[in-house]
Protein backbone atom coordinates (compact mmCIF):
# COMPACT_ATOMS: atom_id res chain seq x y z
CA UNK A 1 0.00 0.00 0.00
CA UNK A 2 1.41 3.29 -1.33
CA UNK A 3 0.01 6.42 0.41
CA UNK A 4 0.87 9.66 -1.26
CA UNK A 5 0.02 13.04 1.11
CA UNK A 6 1.56 16.41 0.23
CA UNK A 7 3.83 17.95 3.02
CA UNK A 8 1.87 20.03 4.82
CA UNK A 9 2.87 23.72 5.06
CA UNK A 10 2.11 27.36 5.06
CA UNK A 11 -0.38 27.60 2.43
CA UNK A 12 0.26 30.52 -0.11
CA UNK A 13 -2.18 32.18 1.89
CA UNK A 14 0.41 33.65 3.75
CA UNK A 15 2.20 35.31 0.39
CA UNK A 16 -1.14 37.73 0.64
CA UNK A 17 -1.28 37.97 4.21
CA UNK A 18 -1.33 41.34 5.37
CA UNK A 19 1.43 42.66 7.75
CA UNK A 20 -0.47 42.29 11.35
CA UNK A 21 -1.70 38.68 10.62
CA UNK A 22 1.57 38.10 9.52
CA UNK A 23 2.96 39.08 13.05
CA UNK A 24 0.73 36.68 14.91
CA UNK A 25 1.46 34.00 12.63
CA UNK A 26 5.08 34.55 13.49
CA UNK A 27 3.72 34.81 17.02
CA UNK A 28 1.90 31.53 17.01
CA UNK A 29 4.55 30.02 15.65
CA UNK A 30 7.51 31.15 17.58
CA UNK A 31 5.60 30.13 21.07
CA UNK A 32 4.81 26.88 20.04
CA UNK A 33 7.82 24.80 18.97
CA UNK A 34 7.05 21.45 19.28
CA UNK A 35 10.67 20.02 19.81
CA UNK A 36 12.18 17.08 18.49
CA UNK A 37 15.31 15.77 20.58
CA UNK A 38 17.99 14.55 18.63
CA UNK A 39 20.01 13.32 21.64
CA UNK A 40 23.34 11.13 20.44
CA UNK A 41 25.65 11.52 22.91
CA UNK A 42 26.77 13.22 26.32
CA UNK A 43 24.84 16.46 25.18
CA UNK A 44 21.55 14.99 25.48
CA UNK A 45 22.04 15.14 28.97
CA UNK A 46 22.01 18.77 29.36
CA UNK A 47 19.20 19.05 27.06
CA UNK A 48 16.96 16.78 28.92
CA UNK A 49 18.71 19.32 31.50
CA UNK A 50 17.21 21.99 29.90
CA UNK A 51 13.91 20.44 29.43
CA UNK A 52 13.27 20.16 33.54
CA UNK A 53 12.02 21.64 36.17
CA UNK A 54 15.08 24.57 36.93
CA UNK A 55 15.78 25.61 33.19
CA UNK A 56 12.09 24.43 31.90
CA UNK A 57 12.23 25.85 28.62
CA UNK A 58 8.68 24.65 28.36
CA UNK A 59 7.87 29.26 29.33
CA UNK A 60 9.81 29.99 26.24
CA UNK A 61 7.25 28.43 24.42
CA UNK A 62 9.22 25.18 23.63
CA UNK A 63 7.05 22.20 23.88
CA UNK A 64 8.94 18.71 25.09
CA UNK A 65 8.07 16.28 23.41
CA UNK A 66 6.91 15.73 19.92
CA UNK A 67 5.66 12.00 19.78
CA UNK A 68 7.71 12.05 16.12
CA UNK A 69 8.80 14.12 14.06
CA UNK A 70 5.82 14.42 11.74
CA UNK A 71 4.73 16.35 14.69
CA UNK A 72 7.61 18.75 15.41
CA UNK A 73 8.70 21.78 14.69
CA UNK A 74 12.49 22.29 15.75
CA UNK A 75 14.66 19.56 15.84
CA UNK A 76 17.67 19.96 18.21
CA UNK A 77 20.67 17.61 17.21
CA UNK A 78 22.86 17.06 20.33
CA UNK A 79 25.66 14.61 20.68
CA UNK A 80 28.42 13.43 18.28
CA UNK A 81 27.15 12.61 14.98
CA UNK A 82 28.53 9.32 13.21
CA UNK A 83 28.32 8.60 9.68
CA UNK A 84 26.42 5.32 10.23
CA UNK A 85 23.50 7.80 12.03
CA UNK A 86 23.31 10.55 9.06
CA UNK A 87 20.97 8.79 7.04
CA UNK A 88 18.35 8.44 10.07
CA UNK A 89 19.10 12.20 11.05
CA UNK A 90 18.48 12.89 7.22
CA UNK A 91 15.26 10.82 6.85
CA UNK A 92 13.78 12.47 10.26
CA UNK A 93 14.25 15.78 9.43
CA UNK A 94 12.69 14.78 5.63
CA UNK A 95 10.02 14.00 8.04
CA UNK A 96 9.16 17.13 9.54
CA UNK A 97 6.60 19.30 7.94
CA UNK A 98 7.67 22.75 6.84
CA UNK A 99 8.56 25.14 8.64
CA UNK A 100 11.23 23.64 10.52
CA UNK A 101 13.87 24.39 12.62
CA UNK A 102 17.18 22.89 13.64
CA UNK A 103 19.32 23.67 16.38
CA UNK A 104 22.83 21.85 16.29
CA UNK A 105 23.87 21.98 20.32
CA UNK A 106 27.53 21.49 21.11
CA UNK A 107 30.92 21.13 19.42
CA UNK A 108 30.33 17.56 18.19
CA UNK A 109 27.01 18.46 15.83
CA UNK A 110 28.55 21.71 15.30
CA UNK A 111 31.76 20.55 13.93
CA UNK A 112 32.51 16.97 15.20
CA UNK A 113 33.72 18.47 18.01
CA UNK A 114 36.89 16.47 20.18
CA UNK A 115 36.33 13.88 17.66
CA UNK A 116 36.93 15.47 14.32
CA UNK A 117 39.63 13.11 13.79
CA UNK A 118 37.49 10.46 14.06
CA UNK A 119 37.37 7.69 10.84
CA UNK A 120 33.43 7.75 11.64
CA UNK A 121 32.57 11.21 12.65
CA UNK A 122 30.46 13.37 10.62
CA UNK A 123 31.98 17.10 10.21
CA UNK A 124 29.26 18.89 11.72
CA UNK A 125 25.36 18.18 10.98
CA UNK A 126 24.75 21.14 8.74
CA UNK A 127 26.72 18.48 6.50
CA UNK A 128 23.31 17.09 6.37
CA UNK A 129 20.21 19.18 7.27
CA UNK A 130 20.48 23.10 7.04
CA UNK A 131 21.13 24.64 10.29
CA UNK A 132 19.52 27.74 12.05
CA UNK A 133 20.97 28.04 15.36
CA UNK A 134 24.69 26.84 16.32
CA UNK A 135 25.27 26.83 20.35
CA UNK A 136 28.78 26.30 20.83
CA UNK A 137 30.18 23.97 24.19
CA UNK A 138 31.08 21.18 25.19
CA UNK A 139 28.66 20.59 26.12
CA UNK A 140 26.85 23.93 26.71
CA UNK A 141 25.51 24.35 29.68
CA UNK A 142 21.10 24.67 29.67
CA UNK A 143 21.34 27.90 29.56
CA UNK A 144 23.29 28.20 26.96
CA UNK A 145 20.42 26.34 24.62
CA UNK A 146 17.81 28.66 26.53
CA UNK A 147 19.90 31.69 24.36
CA UNK A 148 19.79 29.58 21.33
CA UNK A 149 16.16 29.22 21.36
CA UNK A 150 15.69 32.79 21.75
CA UNK A 151 17.90 33.70 19.41
CA UNK A 152 15.50 31.30 16.98
CA UNK A 153 12.80 32.76 17.85
CA UNK A 154 13.74 36.05 17.19
CA UNK A 155 14.71 34.52 13.55
CA UNK A 156 11.32 33.37 13.28
CA UNK A 157 9.58 36.33 14.11
CA UNK A 158 11.72 38.25 11.32
CA UNK A 159 10.47 36.08 8.92
CA UNK A 160 8.02 36.28 6.17
CA UNK A 161 6.87 32.68 5.74
CA UNK A 162 6.10 32.63 1.73
CA UNK A 163 6.08 29.55 -0.24
CA UNK A 164 9.19 31.18 -2.22
CA UNK A 165 10.98 31.86 0.77
CA UNK A 166 10.52 28.05 2.03
CA UNK A 167 11.85 26.68 -1.00
CA UNK A 168 14.94 28.82 -0.76
CA UNK A 169 15.29 27.81 2.42
CA UNK A 170 14.88 23.82 2.43
CA UNK A 171 15.17 22.99 -1.34
CA UNK A 172 17.68 26.04 -2.26
CA UNK A 173 20.24 24.88 0.57
CA UNK A 174 20.19 21.38 0.18
CA UNK A 175 23.81 19.96 0.55
CA UNK A 176 21.95 15.97 0.18
CA UNK A 177 19.16 14.66 -0.88
CA UNK A 178 18.23 11.79 1.64
CA UNK A 179 18.67 9.26 -1.24
CA UNK A 180 22.02 10.15 -1.03
CA UNK A 181 22.99 9.31 3.05
CA UNK A 182 19.80 7.14 2.86
CA UNK A 183 20.98 2.93 3.19
CA UNK A 184 18.54 0.45 3.09
CA UNK A 185 17.75 -0.83 5.96
CA UNK A 186 19.79 -3.60 7.22
CA UNK A 187 17.95 -6.93 6.13
CA UNK A 188 18.22 -9.87 8.76
CA UNK A 189 20.66 -12.91 7.87
CA UNK A 190 19.43 -15.84 5.92
CA UNK A 191 19.28 -18.06 8.44
CA UNK A 192 21.26 -21.62 7.97
CA UNK A 193 20.01 -22.74 11.79
CA UNK A 194 16.24 -23.32 12.67
CA UNK A 195 14.88 -19.71 13.91
CA UNK A 196 11.89 -19.12 15.77
CA UNK A 197 9.69 -17.43 13.45
CA UNK A 198 7.89 -14.13 14.00
CA UNK A 199 5.12 -12.86 13.41
CA UNK A 200 4.92 -10.48 9.97
CA UNK A 201 4.60 -6.94 10.53
CA UNK A 202 3.69 -5.29 7.48
CA UNK A 203 4.61 -1.43 7.64
CA UNK A 204 3.13 1.56 5.13
CA UNK A 205 5.35 2.92 3.07
CA UNK A 206 5.88 6.34 2.94
CA UNK A 207 7.21 8.41 -0.08
CA UNK A 208 9.68 11.14 0.26
CA UNK A 209 8.17 14.28 -1.66
CA UNK A 210 11.72 16.06 -2.66
CA UNK A 211 13.62 13.13 -3.80
CA UNK A 212 10.58 10.58 -4.83
CA UNK A 213 12.39 7.87 -2.92
CA UNK A 214 10.87 5.46 -1.02
CA UNK A 215 11.25 5.63 2.81
CA UNK A 216 10.79 2.40 4.38
CA UNK B 1 44.30 -3.21 41.85
CA UNK B 2 44.82 -6.86 41.13
CA UNK B 3 46.54 -7.04 38.06
CA UNK B 4 44.38 -9.62 35.33
CA UNK B 5 46.77 -12.67 34.92
CA UNK B 6 47.64 -12.78 31.45
CA UNK B 7 48.95 -15.72 29.52
CA UNK B 8 50.92 -15.51 26.24
CA UNK B 9 50.24 -18.80 24.06
CA UNK B 10 51.62 -19.14 20.43
CA UNK B 11 48.77 -18.51 17.56
CA UNK B 12 48.84 -22.27 16.50
CA UNK B 13 47.76 -23.26 20.18
CA UNK B 14 45.38 -19.92 20.88
CA UNK B 15 42.17 -22.40 20.51
CA UNK B 16 43.55 -25.14 22.40
CA UNK B 17 44.41 -22.38 25.00
CA UNK B 18 41.50 -20.91 25.61
CA UNK B 19 39.44 -24.40 25.61
CA UNK B 20 41.73 -25.59 28.33
CA UNK B 21 41.14 -21.96 30.36
CA UNK B 22 37.51 -22.73 29.66
CA UNK B 23 37.78 -26.45 31.27
CA UNK B 24 39.53 -24.76 34.33
CA UNK B 25 36.67 -22.72 34.81
CA UNK B 26 36.82 -19.46 32.82
CA UNK B 27 33.43 -20.58 31.08
CA UNK B 28 32.51 -16.72 30.29
CA UNK B 29 33.89 -15.15 27.74
CA UNK B 30 33.98 -11.41 28.06
CA UNK B 31 35.75 -9.98 24.86
CA UNK B 32 38.01 -10.60 22.47
CA UNK B 33 39.87 -7.45 20.77
CA UNK B 34 43.18 -6.82 19.26
CA UNK B 35 45.86 -4.62 19.81
CA UNK B 36 47.79 -2.95 17.01
CA UNK B 37 52.10 -3.88 17.99
CA UNK B 38 52.82 -3.68 14.26
CA UNK B 39 55.79 -1.04 15.22
CA UNK B 40 57.03 -3.82 18.00
CA UNK B 41 60.80 -3.99 17.54
CA UNK B 42 60.99 -8.11 17.90
CA UNK B 43 57.77 -10.36 16.10
CA UNK B 44 55.78 -7.42 14.79
CA UNK B 45 51.88 -7.71 14.40
CA UNK B 46 49.57 -7.79 16.34
CA UNK B 47 48.31 -8.62 19.79
CA UNK B 48 44.71 -10.92 20.07
CA UNK B 49 43.98 -10.41 23.05
CA UNK B 50 40.71 -12.22 24.80
CA UNK B 51 39.32 -11.78 28.52
CA UNK B 52 37.45 -14.61 30.64
CA UNK B 53 35.98 -15.10 33.83
CA UNK B 54 35.17 -17.82 36.05
CA UNK B 55 31.76 -17.45 36.59
CA UNK B 56 31.42 -19.82 39.52
CA UNK B 57 33.46 -17.87 41.76
CA UNK B 58 32.55 -14.30 43.19
CA UNK B 59 30.19 -15.69 46.17
CA UNK B 60 32.41 -14.61 48.76
CA UNK B 61 31.47 -11.06 50.62
CA UNK B 62 34.07 -9.04 48.29
CA UNK B 63 32.20 -10.53 45.37
CA UNK B 64 34.69 -10.47 42.61
CA UNK B 65 35.14 -13.17 40.10
CA UNK B 66 38.21 -14.89 38.98
CA UNK B 67 39.59 -13.73 35.66
CA UNK B 68 42.18 -14.36 33.15
CA UNK B 69 43.81 -13.01 29.77
CA UNK B 70 44.71 -14.96 27.03
CA UNK B 71 47.27 -13.37 24.29
CA UNK B 72 49.01 -14.51 21.02
CA UNK B 73 50.62 -12.11 18.51
CA UNK B 74 49.54 -12.52 14.92
CA UNK B 75 51.75 -11.37 12.55
CA UNK B 76 50.33 -9.18 9.77
CA UNK B 77 48.92 -11.16 6.96
CA UNK B 78 48.71 -14.39 8.93
CA UNK B 79 44.70 -15.49 10.02
CA UNK B 80 44.07 -16.71 13.38
CA UNK B 81 41.74 -19.71 14.56
CA UNK B 82 37.97 -18.62 15.64
CA UNK B 83 36.70 -18.77 18.78
CA UNK B 84 32.96 -19.35 18.05
CA UNK B 85 33.35 -22.87 18.03
CA UNK B 86 34.01 -22.44 21.85
CA UNK B 87 31.71 -19.16 22.67
CA UNK B 88 29.17 -18.59 19.92
CA UNK B 89 29.21 -15.26 21.49
CA UNK B 90 32.61 -14.71 20.11
CA UNK B 91 31.17 -13.96 17.03
CA UNK B 92 30.47 -10.52 17.14
CA UNK B 93 33.83 -9.45 18.71
CA UNK B 94 35.50 -11.27 16.11
CA UNK B 95 33.44 -9.66 13.60
CA UNK B 96 34.93 -6.29 14.87
CA UNK B 97 38.46 -7.55 15.21
CA UNK B 98 37.85 -8.57 11.82
CA UNK B 99 36.72 -4.78 10.52
CA UNK B 100 38.65 -3.22 13.06
CA UNK B 101 42.05 -4.71 12.23
CA UNK B 102 41.75 -6.61 8.99
CA UNK B 103 42.15 -9.88 10.75
CA UNK B 104 40.89 -13.41 9.74
CA UNK B 105 39.30 -16.01 11.69
CA UNK B 106 39.69 -19.31 9.85
CA UNK B 107 36.54 -21.68 11.15
CA UNK B 108 34.45 -18.82 11.91
CA UNK B 109 30.85 -19.84 12.26
CA UNK B 110 28.02 -17.64 13.63
CA UNK B 111 25.30 -20.40 11.85
CA UNK B 112 24.08 -17.66 9.21
CA UNK B 113 27.10 -19.11 6.91
CA UNK B 114 27.69 -15.41 5.93
CA UNK B 115 31.27 -15.51 7.16
CA UNK B 116 33.37 -12.49 8.57
CA UNK B 117 31.36 -9.33 7.67
CA UNK B 118 30.95 -5.83 9.24
CA UNK B 119 29.77 -5.33 12.27
CA UNK B 120 29.74 -1.84 13.19
CA UNK B 121 30.99 -0.05 10.33
CA UNK B 122 29.13 1.95 7.74
CA UNK B 123 27.96 0.08 4.64
CA UNK B 124 31.23 0.80 2.17
CA UNK B 125 33.51 1.83 4.20
CA UNK B 126 36.79 1.39 3.27
CA UNK B 127 39.73 0.07 5.50
CA UNK B 128 40.77 -1.02 8.76
CA UNK B 129 40.32 2.23 11.48
CA UNK B 130 41.85 0.64 14.12
CA UNK B 131 45.47 -0.03 12.62
CA UNK B 132 48.32 2.67 13.06
CA UNK B 133 48.52 2.73 9.28
CA UNK B 134 45.37 3.59 8.61
CA UNK B 135 44.90 7.57 7.73
CA UNK B 136 42.36 9.68 9.13
CA UNK B 137 40.43 11.18 6.21
CA UNK B 138 40.02 14.21 7.97
CA UNK B 139 43.71 14.87 8.52
CA UNK B 140 44.48 14.25 4.85
CA UNK B 141 42.24 16.36 3.80
CA UNK B 142 42.20 19.46 5.92
CA UNK B 143 44.80 20.39 8.89
CA UNK B 144 43.25 19.91 12.40
CA UNK B 145 41.65 23.08 13.07
CA UNK B 146 42.13 22.30 17.15
CA UNK B 147 44.48 23.78 19.76
CA UNK B 148 46.40 21.90 22.50
CA UNK B 149 46.10 24.55 25.02
CA UNK B 150 43.51 27.57 25.31
CA UNK B 151 44.22 30.42 24.02
CA UNK B 152 46.53 28.98 20.89
CA UNK B 153 45.41 29.47 17.88
CA UNK B 154 45.89 26.96 14.65
CA UNK B 155 46.70 29.83 12.43
CA UNK B 156 50.48 29.88 14.49
CA UNK B 157 49.46 32.98 15.93
CA UNK B 158 51.53 34.01 19.42
CA UNK B 159 52.07 31.23 21.63
CA UNK B 160 51.64 28.74 18.94
CA UNK B 161 53.82 25.92 19.09
CA UNK B 162 55.65 27.25 15.87
CA UNK B 163 57.03 29.50 18.16
CA UNK B 164 57.74 27.79 21.43
CA UNK B 165 59.08 24.40 20.37
CA UNK B 166 62.58 23.89 20.54
CA UNK B 167 64.03 23.61 17.17
CA UNK B 168 66.28 20.30 18.36
CA UNK B 169 63.03 18.42 18.76
CA UNK B 170 62.18 15.43 17.23
CA UNK B 171 58.56 15.63 15.83
CA UNK B 172 56.54 12.30 15.97
CA UNK B 173 53.87 12.24 14.37
CA UNK B 174 50.84 10.15 16.27
CA UNK B 175 49.63 7.23 14.26
CA UNK B 176 46.50 8.18 11.63
CA UNK B 177 48.40 11.69 11.04
CA UNK B 178 49.38 11.82 7.47
CA UNK B 179 53.05 12.27 6.67
CA UNK B 180 54.91 14.88 4.16
CA UNK B 181 54.14 12.36 1.27
CA UNK B 182 50.34 13.00 1.14
CA UNK B 183 51.23 16.17 0.20
CA UNK B 184 50.99 20.18 2.00
CA UNK B 185 47.70 20.41 3.80
S1 LIG C 1 30.14 18.37 22.34
FE1 LIG C 1 31.17 17.44 24.11
S2 LIG C 1 29.52 17.06 25.59
FE2 LIG C 1 28.57 17.36 23.57
S3 LIG C 1 28.32 15.33 22.68
FE3 LIG C 1 30.27 16.16 21.97
S4 LIG C 1 31.79 15.40 23.45
FE4 LIG C 1 29.77 15.17 24.38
Amino acid sequence: MRVELPMPRVGPGNDDAPRPIKVVLNWGRRYSLWVFNFGLACCAIEFIAASMARHDFIRLGVIPFAPGPRQADLMVVSGTVTDKMAPAIRRLYDQMPEPKYVISFGACSNSGGPYWDSYCVTKGVDQLIPVDVYVPGCPPRPEALLQGIIRLQEKIASETLSTKAIRAKYAGSRRAAAGEVTRPLVARPHPTRPQVTRPQVTRPHVTDRDTGGELS
Amino acid sequence: MIETPCRDVPLQEWTAALAAARSEGFDFFDWLTAVDETDAPESPGFDLVCHLMNSSTGQSSHGALARVLVRTRVPNGQSAASATGLWSGAAWHERETHEMFGIDFEGFDDGTGLGLRPLLLPNGFDGTPLRKSFVLAARASKAWPGAKEPGESSEGGEGSPAHTEKPGRRKIAPPGVPDSTWGPR
